[in-house]
């Protein structure tokens, strides 16, 4: 089993749905003990790459090495060991609806350690306690914000230790104050575990707090792959406009359609409409 | 030229078969599924201790919950079949038979199908619902990743649960639909309280129990398997996705259940009696 600071080296990976390619060619290495932001605009495959990595679906061809296992290559059960190791923060927290905050952070405990339960809920209970929610852990995910239950799904990720953390954007949806906080608290889980870190963005704010290297995808394949210095310094024409946040340049007009006109609407509004835009 | 027309108008000729011929495949190959998704849920049921407190909150929900409208339902079949045999047996003088009429009736057929689509309305639909939403909210990839088996964490304890709890109601249907025919038959129409008991003790054996037994057990596999078979691949849906897709498998898994059901109480009465 890999310890931590394992490097994870992806080779001639393609990854897409139904034999149908969304990114090709991946040949990156996310070094071990560091932070990698795999960074790209929506709709680019950064998600589904993570989730190849972690088997949730089959590559449809290409190796993936943890440290040196290639884990297309793992048995079942040495696979169910491996995965132990790894954990994955969902964009949305993905905490399971039916139980406490505690009990959603306890349950890889209950289900894989010799732990008693009141045991596993405490030691849970400490975990929320690294991301702040230590009082909350007796609510229900649908009784938080938005950001609480990523803050809750983080605290799961780390229950077991993992010598790899995925993040699948982490800030999205967050109001800038927490999305600094969660970028904070990344920091402070890579320094004091010592672990490996990818996350997956398109927050530029978050990439330049958090990197040590980056991978940007874009058109089906990997458009970057270094430190966040280098990023930075790059005159490639689509990264720039990307750090930038240039718009894309468009032949057509974009504002060409016509205004709606109210006498189409199915309800008589013209008069309330007429003395809202005076 | 000609070639391509033909072929065109070849395709369009056997554009009916082709469909039915793809449905028929379609099902077939979901029956497939269906029956080794049940063998892999009942293999987990035994996976681990652990699964004891999930099987026992699952029989309290399927089954517990389930007593009430079981109850009822129980009651009024039963108040039925007294009152309707007993104006049957009355024309020809036998309604000593009442208790005959009532007791095998039940016991046979309608109390295990009735309890079993009861219990589809009630704890199917909401094992399907529960599932897909799992599914499309991204919790079941979240069980995965964590290195729980979700099959062995959400459906083996529901199947494990309808095994115990389908017979146990269907009992109770029957001991109650018992006592409903005996309300109208006897209490309300007048007929002989010691006949109608001797002759539901009398008509009554053991095949007929055990044989009742049997369906609740196999309906109980059957509404399981559906149920959870169906939330569990809700993602995978054609006809729709998201919580449209979640409202389309409860439908099709209660329709589907419902069918099941029918269709194997016919053959396990051909093979009982």
């Amino acid at each position: 089993m890999p310890g931590k600071r394992h490097d994870i080296r992806l080779t001639n990976l393609a990854v897409g749905y139904g034999g149908t390619p969304v990114v090709s060619d991946v040949n990156v290495t996310l070094p071990g003990g560091k932070i990698t932001v795999i960074l790209g605009g929506s709709g680019c495959g950064k998600s589904t790459l993570i989730k190849h990595i972690l088997r949730l679906h089959d590559p449809l061809s290409g190796a993936i090495h943890i440290g040196p296992h290639n884990i297309m290559e793992l048995t079942r059960r040495q696979w169910a060991c491996l995965k132990l190791r790894l954990g994955l923060l969902f964009q949305d927290g993905a905490l399971l609806g039916s139980l406490t905050l505690g009990d959603n952070v306890a349950l890889p405990l209950r289900e894989h350690t010799r732990l008693k339960p009141r045991e596993a809920y405490e030691l849970a209970v400490s975990k929320l306690a690294l991301v702040g929610l230590e009082k909350f852990a007796h609510l229900y995910p649908n009784q938080l914000s938005g950001g609480m239950r990523k803050r809750a799904g983080l605290a799961r990720a780390m229950v077991m230790d993992p010598a790899v953390l995925f993040c699948d954007e982490p800030t999205s949806g967050l109001d800038p104050i927490n999305s600094a906080e969660l970028d904070q608290l990344l920091l402070e889980l890579k320094e004091r575990f010592d672990i490996t870190v990818v996350v997956v963005s398109h927050d530029l704010a978050s990439m330049r707090t958090i990197a040590d290297h980056v991978v940007v995808l874009g058109e089906g394949r990997v458009l970057f792959d270094g430190s966040r210095d280098e990023l930075e310094a790059t005159r490639d024409d689509y990264l720039r406009r990307f750090l930038d946040r240039l718009a894309q340049e468009r032949t057509a007009p974009r504002l060409s359609t016509s205004r709606l006109d109210p006498s189409l609407l199915k309800m008589d509004c013209s008069e309330l409409w007429e003395q809202v835009q005076e | 030229m000609n070639q391509h027309t033909d072929a065109a108008e070849s395709a369009n000729a056997l554009t009916p078969l082709t469909l039915l011929g793809s449905k028929s495949l379609r099902l077939f190959s979901e029956m497939g599924a269906m029956f080794l998704f049940c063998l892999h849920a009942m293999r987990l049921i035994f996976s681990s201790w652990g699964q004891f407190p999930k099987i026992i909150r699952q029989i309290y929900f399927i089954g517990v919950k389930s007593v009430t409208v079981i109850a009822l339902i129980g009651l009024f079949t039963g108040m039925v079949m007294g009152m309707q045999l007993y104006f049957a047996l009355s024309l020809f003088g036998a309604d000593g038979f009442l208790g005959t009429g009532v007791a095998l009736s039940m016991v046979r057929e309608l109390a295990p199908v009735l309890t079993a689509i009861m219990v589809t309305g009630r704890a199917g639909s909401a094992m399907t619902a529960e599932i897909g939403v799992m599914r499309i909210s991204e919790q079941i990839d979240a069980l995965e990743i964590m290195g729980i088996n979700p099959m062995s964490y959400l459906v083996s304890p529901k199947m494990a649960a309808s095994i115990i709890s389908f017979p146990i109601l269907t009992s109770l249907f029957n001991l109650i639909a018992l006592f409903g025919g005996w309300l109208t038959g006897v209490l309300l129409l007048g007929a002989n309280e010691g006949v109608y008991f001797y002759r539901v003790q009398q008509s009554l054996e053991w095949d007929d129990i055990s044989g009742g037994f049997l369906k609740a057990l196999v309906f109980g596999v059957v509404v399981c398997t559906v149920s959870c078979y169906q939330g569990y691949f809700t993602h995978l849906r054609r006809d729709a996705v998201g919580p449209e897709g979640v409202s389309q498998a409860t439908t099709h898994a209660v329709v589907m259940s419902c069918v099941l059901i029918l269709m194997s109480d016919y053959v396990l009465t051909s093979l009982l009696w």
